[in-house]
């Protein structure tokens, strides 16, 4: 583990850099810990987390101790068992769908089958407002994100790459590979809390 | 009541920032020059957590139906009523008088505060606007004809004419060395500090993108990690950007240094064809020289 400055208000905590959903718990139990401190916001990610504070508020050597002992104390306070399960009903027409399925090996319906098969953890949000990174596939549907992202992805896309899932949450460009879509609001400002998938979620597709 | 005449190109209504959701994958927004923003609310005698327009692409024009103390800054503005003012001075804006926020070619953001401060309601905390998401109380660039709520002001004569002195808004840009450093080639970390950089016209309040010294980035791939405003990536081909405002909250390119949060609005403020450099400083040290 290391705690290395991120510009003069943050630093960032690196774990490890590999993809376990026992170190993804370990980063946000040490994001808990930091805003626990209400010294400002942390971004945990798959394998480390970045915590912020104001200066102006908090001297830089006090804060990189604090980021230092919050870093070191959180081992193994992980969220295993915590976190709510959110069903995403899911009507699998996606555009990448038929090619997915043929690059796996695979009729369409068996990648259907595999995609709702299981229980994916929520490992983090990030990219846009309410994008909640899930994982992991079933190794037979693995697959690259595509080769030339699409300039528009509508909201409510759900798409698999490398090995994970996502719906997204906004019309944006994406590369991921669509292969169904939902109607639910995935991000809606006018909810508390915003995002409907929080990290350390854990999300089943339906299929509709 | 504010009225907006001219609106120019893209103006939206920023406050310092939309804190505490960063975690669900909301970016801050807020002004893309904070000093400037900043020295905009205090001129005209707003409370820090208040709201002002970051104009992109002046002039922008409005009347008031009150009398109200305004003021603009940003890089090489200045407002005209009867006569011209120079920016970064508290003006005194009678009732129904027309003000015009003007800039020159270089001006990129600029900032119009008004006395009493925008009395529109937080959107997840914040009255920031960030329009990839259209998030924000009014979530799209203003248009003419636009009409904004005021709180109310009890600003005076004897409130306008002051004046902050503006930032150099030199071609130097201190930053930290990091978080990703030790990964890239030392060769490359010393290119960074030493050579020159010149902003692309591809540049927004998501980021700044800079073409110049050639940078070497990682072999290795990284994992997606979170970011704050002034990481300075280094995608694939080797050419830098320095994340603003907009920036997104996590990403997977290395970061090789973060500009201090003091120097943003030198980044942001530059314009397409500008050259800037790069000073290491230590994070302690850019505490001290704000």
């Amino acid at each position: 583990m290391t705690v290395r400055p991120f510009g003069d208000r943050a630093f960032l905590i690196e774990l490890e850099q590999r993809i376990d959903p026992a170190i993804v718990d370990h980063g946000r139990a040490i994001a808990d810990a930091w805003e626990g401190r209400g010294l400002g916001d942390a971004i945990p990610a798959y394998a480390s987390v970045v915590v912020s504070f104001d200066p102006a508020r908090t001297p830089w050597r006090e804060a990189a101790a604090v980021a230092r002992s919050v870093a070191a104390s959180s081992w193994g306070a992980t969220m295993e068992g915590g976190g709510r399960t959110i069903e995403i009903p899911t009507v699998y027409d996606g555009p990448d769908l038929l090619d997915t399925a043929a690059r796996s090996g695979m009729p369409v319906d068996e990648l259907i089958a595999l995609h709702c098969g299981q229980t994916y953890r929520a490992f983090f949000l990030g990219f846009m407002p309410g994008l909640a990174y899930c994982g992991m596939l079933d190794a037979r549907i693995h697959a690259p994100r595509l080769d030339a992202p699409r300039p528009r992805v509508g909201a409510g896309s759900v798409g698999i790459a490398n090995g994970q899932t996502l719906v997204y949450p906004v019309d944006s460009p994406g590369g991921w590979r669509l292969i169904g879509r939902t109607d639910l609001r995935m991000f809606d400002p006018r909810r508390d809390p915003p995002a409907l998938v929080r990290a350390g979620d854990r999300v089943r597709f339906v299929a509709r | 009541m504010m009225h907006v005449g001219m609106p120019g190109l893209r103006s939206t209504i920023q406050d310092r920032g939309r804190t505490g959701h960063v975690r669900d994958g909301i970016p801050p927004a807020g002004p893309a020059d904070p000093i400037a923003f900043a020295a905009a609310l205090e001129l005209a005698g707003c409370d820090p957590d208040d709201a002002a327009i970051e104009i992109a692409g002046l002039p922008f024009a409005f009347t008031c139906d009150d009398r109200r103390i305004v003021a603009a800054t940003g890089r090489e503005v200045r407002i005209r009523t009867r006569g011209h003012v120079p920016g970064w001075t508290s003006v005194l804006a009678r009732a129904g008088q027309e003000v015009t926020v003007e800039g020159t070619a270089v001006t990129r953001f600029a900032y119009l505060a008004v006395s009493g401060g925008f009395d529109l309601p937080r959107v997840l905390g914040s009255r920031a606007t960030y329009l990839a998401a259209a998030l924000g109380p009014l979530p799209r660039p203003l248009v003419a004809g636009d009409t904004l709520p005021l709180g109310a002001s009890t600003a005076g004569v004897e409130s306008a004419g002051h004046r902050i002195v503006p930032p150099a808004y030199g071609r130097v840009v201190r930053a930290v060395l990091g978080p990703h450093d030790l990964r890239f080639p030392e060769e490359t970390v010393r290119t960074f500090f030493r050579g020159t950089f010149a902003v692309h016209a591809d540049s927004d309040r998501m980021g700044v993108r800079l073409t110049g010294a050639t940078l070497v980035p990682p072999d290795e791939e990284l994992l997606t990690c979170g970011i704050v405003a002034g990481a300075v990536q280094v995608p694939r081909g080797g050419a830098p950007i320095v994340l603003l405002a907009d920036h997104q909250t996590t990403g997977g390119y290395p970061i090789l240094a973060t500009v201090v949060q003091a120097d943003l609005g030198i980044v942001a403020q530059a314009s397409p064809g500008e050259y800037l450099r790069f000073q290491r400083v230590t994070p302690e040290e850019a505490g001290r020289l704000d």
